[in-house]
């Protein structure tokens, strides 16, 4: 019954309308290939919604997100992937029309128990170029963060600092003729802060990185409970690019850094505007 | 000779030859079943039915006489109960002697049935995989090494004789209520456990669509590998919900032993498909569809309740 009322609620809200909005294509028991089950990602996303509130972000230049295929290109930070999630939800819930950009999630996820499955309902996908290079083409819009795990890993020394962007993204956005919409995220690198990654203890929990935030040893694993910040998302204007995406690594990598000082300056001028972490 | 030719079908004994061969023999085909297993209740649509291994001489005797215009290769073992050996021996030298003498004899057509088991279900598999993607099955379960042989050599084949189309088909798990596989008779029972945490999306093929399909290629003239799936995938527990067993989640290290501890299935459950209800190994069709203009008509839902229910 309890159960049956919240399925009841969760039609009702914004987020189910949004979701109900979106062109995913389902099978009879209403699975996309890739496990995105639009009705059960509604409660997963009334709970992520919490999540978005509780940063309380404010988002700019939503408009600049095209219609049809489109990489935004984020930075990483914050340990955990909660900036994935701000940007989903601001896609969800302010983009006209709604969107819903499919998370490309680290391997390692797949192997996590429940997590995996959670993921692949609420509409995550590996990620793999593959998988990216067919929901590209299927029109949908992707999140990928080029530095992988080595920003959102990043210590509070390297804050706001892009790590090293990969080529992939830009053959793919060559391949499939995609724009990109570079997104600067800012809030994440405060929402759990790390000073020093614990190398040994990442290799016996086989993460790829073990986060020592700087209270821990005063709070405890409270320390990893992410501190109110406001989050700032700031969608770019779209960038296009042309050129043969089997093009020579140096050819590939010029495009790149296109990409990645567009970013930097972004999240640059994001900083120098905000006037406190928390507001 | 009939007005079609004459099929010589081997895996006579199982669900799916049969159904195969029934609907060959509809469409005009005169059908020569062949097992090494024994055939308990032979079919009456074959004009013959033969017990012989593969890889003895009585199967060239089968070939001499008949002389065959279209040979389906759908005997693999695939049945772990079988020795290694045993499975080297039908299913490597077997096959290979099949597709020798389906040249020898003057074969317009093969049709060589593998497995997508080959691709392997693996945390890192992207959604769908083709054809053309590396089979890596192997590196975790040696013992699937005869079945990736199997299709390799099938593959090489393919290449290399080209005056003898050849299509090698790797489906997905075929289901339905005349199909007695692994995957069929798990779906079967009472009490499923299932990995405590993991629900991959994942492929079945009915018998019908599969049949079709076979049908489809057993007459069509394109050569080439392919994958065959059928409607779309689903999560394994939705499918394991579908057929009303009592689902038991257990800690996945604990799976392959609870899996194999589960009632009928027991020693004949092959390790490797463990994986197969952790990670994805979902499969594109897309080529086949295009080459043979088929397209599988059972819906998700039917396909597993009729496995389960027996109509």
């Amino acid at each position: 019954m309890i159960g049956k009322a919240i399925h009841t609620l969760l039609q009702r809200g914004n987020i189910a309308k949004a979701v109900d909005s979106l062109p995913v294509e389902t099978n009879e028991l209403g699975f996309d290939p890739w496990g995105l089950h639009p009705d059960r990602a509604k409660l997963y996303y009334a709970v992520a919604s919490l999540i978005y509130r509780y940063f309380r972000p404010v988002i700019h230049g939503i408009e600049n997100i095209p219609k049809g295929r489109v990489l935004l290109v984020g930075n990483h930070s914050g340990q955990l992937p909660f900036d994935g999630l701000v940007v989903t939800m601001a896609c969800l819930l302010h983009g006209t029309p709604p969107r819903l950009p499919r998370p490309m999630v680290e391997r390692w996820f797949a192997v996590l128990p429940y997590i995996n499955i959670l993921f692949s309902r609420g509409g995550a996908v590996l990620g793999d170029p593959i998988n990216c290079r067919n929901l590209l083409e299927a029109e949908n819009a992707i999140l990928v963060f080029p530095e992988g795990v080595k920003g959102s890993g990043k210590t509070w020394w390297h804050r706001y600092q892009l790590a090293q962007f990969g080529r992939g993204f830009m053959r793919l956005a060559l391949q499939t003729n995609t724009p990109i919409v570079p997104v600067a995220i800012i809030g994440g690198e405060e929402s759990i802060i790390s000073v020093y990654d614990f190398k040994p203890l990442a290799r016996l929990l086989k993460t790829p990185y073990a986060p020592i935030p700087p209270h821990l040893f005063l709070v405890g694993l409270l320390a990893f409970w992410p501190l109110p910040v406001r989050f700032h998302i700031y969608f770019g204007e779209p960038m296009y690019f042309t050129g043969p995406f089997d093009d020579e690594d140096e050819v590939i990598d010029r495009k790149v850094k296109q990409v990645t000082d567009r970013l930097q300056k972004m999240i640059d001028d994001g900083l120098a505007k905000r006037r406190s972490v928390f507001r | 000779m009939s007005e079609q030719g004459i099929a010589i079908i081997t895996g006579i004994a199982g669900g799916l030859a049969r159904m195969v061969g029934a609907a060959l023999a509809e469409r005009g085909f005169q059908v020569v079943g062949v097992d090494y297993r024994k055939v308990s209740d032979p079919p009456d649509f074959a004009l013959q039915i033969y017990q012989a291994n593969y890889n003895k001489t009585l199967i060239e005797d089968i070939f001499r006489r008949h002389r065959p215009t279209h040979v389906l290769h759908l005997g693999r073992v695939g049945n772990l109960k079988e020795q290694a050996g045993k499975r080297f021996d039908l299913n490597v030298l077997g096959s290979r002697k099949v597709m020798d003498l389906s040249l020898k004899y003057g074969a317009r057509r093969l049709v060589v049935l593998s497995t997508f088991h080959i691709y392997g279900a693996h945390p890192h598999n992207h959604i769908p995989i083709y054809e053309d993607e590396p089979l890596r099955a192997g590196t975790e379960f040696p013992q699937i090494a005869d079945a990736i042989q199997f299709d390799n050599q099938a593959v090489t084949w393919i290449y290399r004789h080209r005056d003898l189309p050849t299509v090698l088909l790797r489906p997905c798990h075929i289901v339905g209520p005349n199909i007695n596989n692994t995957i069929s008779r798990f779906l079967r029972l009472p009490v499923i456990p299932v990995p405590m945490g993991f629900s991959p999306m994942t492929q079945f093929i009915h018998e019908k669509d599969i049949v079709a399909a076979i049908v489809a290629a057993t007459v069509g003239e394109a050569p080439g590998v392919f994958n065959v799936a059928g409607k779309s995938p689903i999560p394994w527990l939705e499918a394991v919900s579908l057929t009303g067993a009592r689902v038991v989640p257990v800690p996945s290290s604990l799976a392959a032993l609870a899996l194999r501890a589960s009632t009928r299935v027991s020693s004949a459950f092959p390790p490797y498909m463990v994986n197969f209800f952790k990670f994805p190994c979902v499969i594109s069709d897309a080529a086949f569809r295009k080459a043979f203009d088929w397209a599988p008509r059972v819906p998700e839902r039917e396909t597993i309740v009729s496995t389960v229910r027996g109509y």
